[in-house]
């Protein structure tokens, strides 16, 4: 079945340049996107799941009998679905955040934070028959961006997703809700709309308790693209 | 549905996500079909500063012209060597290197020929979104026809989109992301 992709609608996503984000307009290009037609180039794209190994799906310990990462333990879900609400099966979603005192492990994370032994901070796992994906994992910390000199970024989780094709790749960041830091964020409140905004915010699900203790968060994924009914040639 | 925003991949993307995708040549023991080539080029920002940390991936068609994807009606007889997708992120000084074979042609739906091109993206820190565009392998910029290069009306625009053939083996091909000579990225 074939699926068709309108171009991004400006008003659900966020701002290209931002105000105080200086890079943003060292890097935005000053020419217009020129619009093109789509072919089979753009309309296909890598099968990710046969290109990418999945991992275990508990982020807040490093091997399944091994200490816990320091911080709250959470359990995250949600789907994720074309723009008819068609869940996209076997989209492969890889996770990458900070540790609970907001440190990355990445060559270009120079904040004086600690790292924790415990806790790498990314995986990537594939959704099911029905578009649902559930990973545990711990809070993330807030950290400066250093070379701002003000901005502190609230507690987020980063996903990247590849679905059906080129048009569909998706990158995006989800925060917490109720972070007063996502008051000051500035590409929290680059998204135009308020409502839009919550897209980016996990849902609160509320608590487990028994053998897991785990404080419940969702999110669902729109992907841009809808099916087509076939063609009869 | 409402689809959901994007947001800048950031500096901290995990290096384990990049490392080894950098050849599309061999590919599940296999060896790809086709002349195998070096792509590699700058990424450069605002006053051809480069960029570092920035992920590109790659999307294209095999030597033959398929795609292996469901989507193509020639998939099964896809190169089994070839991967046809790749990430690398630029280093200090804004290079980016890739292992990959010439695409071949192939006609679109509509009997239009799709000369030999490979899809790029980028995502880097202060860009919220991010940049689609299109490098074309062969031919003279002036006279090839393809339908999406034709979107491109500049004639010095155009010729932006070609790699540059430095041998058999090696081509180039630098993204200026914002200045005058910037390449022509796609509305997406």
């Amino acid at each position: 079945m074939a699926f068709s992709y309108d171009p991004y609608d400006d008003r659900t996503q966020m701002a290209r340049t931002i105000d105080r984000y200086p890079l943003s307009f060292k890097r935005t290009p000053l020419a217009p996107l020129v619009p093109r037609p789509l072919t089979l180039s753009e309309r296909t794209g890598p099968g990710a799941s046969e290109l990418l190994a999945t991992g275990p799906t508990d982020l807040s310990r490093i091997s399944a009998d091994g200490p816990r990462a320091t911080g709250q333990l959470l359990q995250i879900s949600g789907r994720v679905t074309d723009e008819d609400g068609s869940p996209l099966a076997g989209a492969v979603i890889e996770i990458w955040q900070a540790n609970s005192a907001g440190k990355y492990i990445h060559d270009a994370d120079h904040h004086n934070a600690p790292v924790d032994p415990n806790f790498t901070g990314e995986g990537r796992l594939t959704t099911d028959a029905e578009g649902q994906f559930q990973f545990f994992s711990i809070k993330p910390g807030a950290y400066p961006v250093l070379e701002s000199g003000w901005w502190w970024r609230p507690p987020h989780i980063h996903f990247s997703i590849l679905g059906w094709s080129w048009m569909d790749r998706f990158v995006t960041q989800i925060f917490f809700p109720g972070e007063p830091l996502n008051e000051t964020d500035l590409l929290l409140n680059a998204v135009p709309d308020r409502e839009v905004r919550e897209r980016l915010i996990f849902q609160f699900e509320g608590t487990s308790m028994g053998e897991i203790n785990a404080m419940g968060f969702r999110r669902d994924f729109v992907l841009r693209g809808r099916r087509q009914t076939p063609t009869l040639d | 549905m409402i689809v959901s925003p994007y947001c800048t991949i950031g500096p901290f993307f995990p290096a384990s996500f990049v490392d080894g995708h950098d050849d599309l040549t061999h590919y599940r023991g296999g060896t790809a079909r086709g002349q195998h080539i070096l792509l590699s080029g700058r990424i450069l920002q605002e006053g051809s500063v480069p960029t570092c940390n920035t992920i590109l991936e790659i999307w294209q068609a095999d030597a033959a012209g398929i795609f292996r994807h469901q989507g193509d009606p020639r998939c099964a007889q896809a190169d089994p060597g070839f991967a046809g997708w790749g990430r690398v992120r630029t280093d200090a000084e804004g290079w980016y290197r890739i292992r990959t074979v010439i695409p071949g042609s192939y006609e679109t739906e509509n009997n239009i020929q799709r000369c030999p091109h490979a899809n790029l993206m980028i995502l880097a820190i202060g860009l919220t979104r991010r940049l689609v565009t299109t490098v074309f392998f062969a031919g003279d910029p002036d006279s090839v026809r393809d339908p999406v290069l034709d979107c491109v009306a500049d004639a010095a625009a155009r010729k932006r989109l070609f790699a540059l053939r430095e041998s058999a083996e090696q081509y180039r091909f630098d993204l200026i992301l914002r200045g005058e000579s910037e390449t022509p990225f796609f509305l997406d």
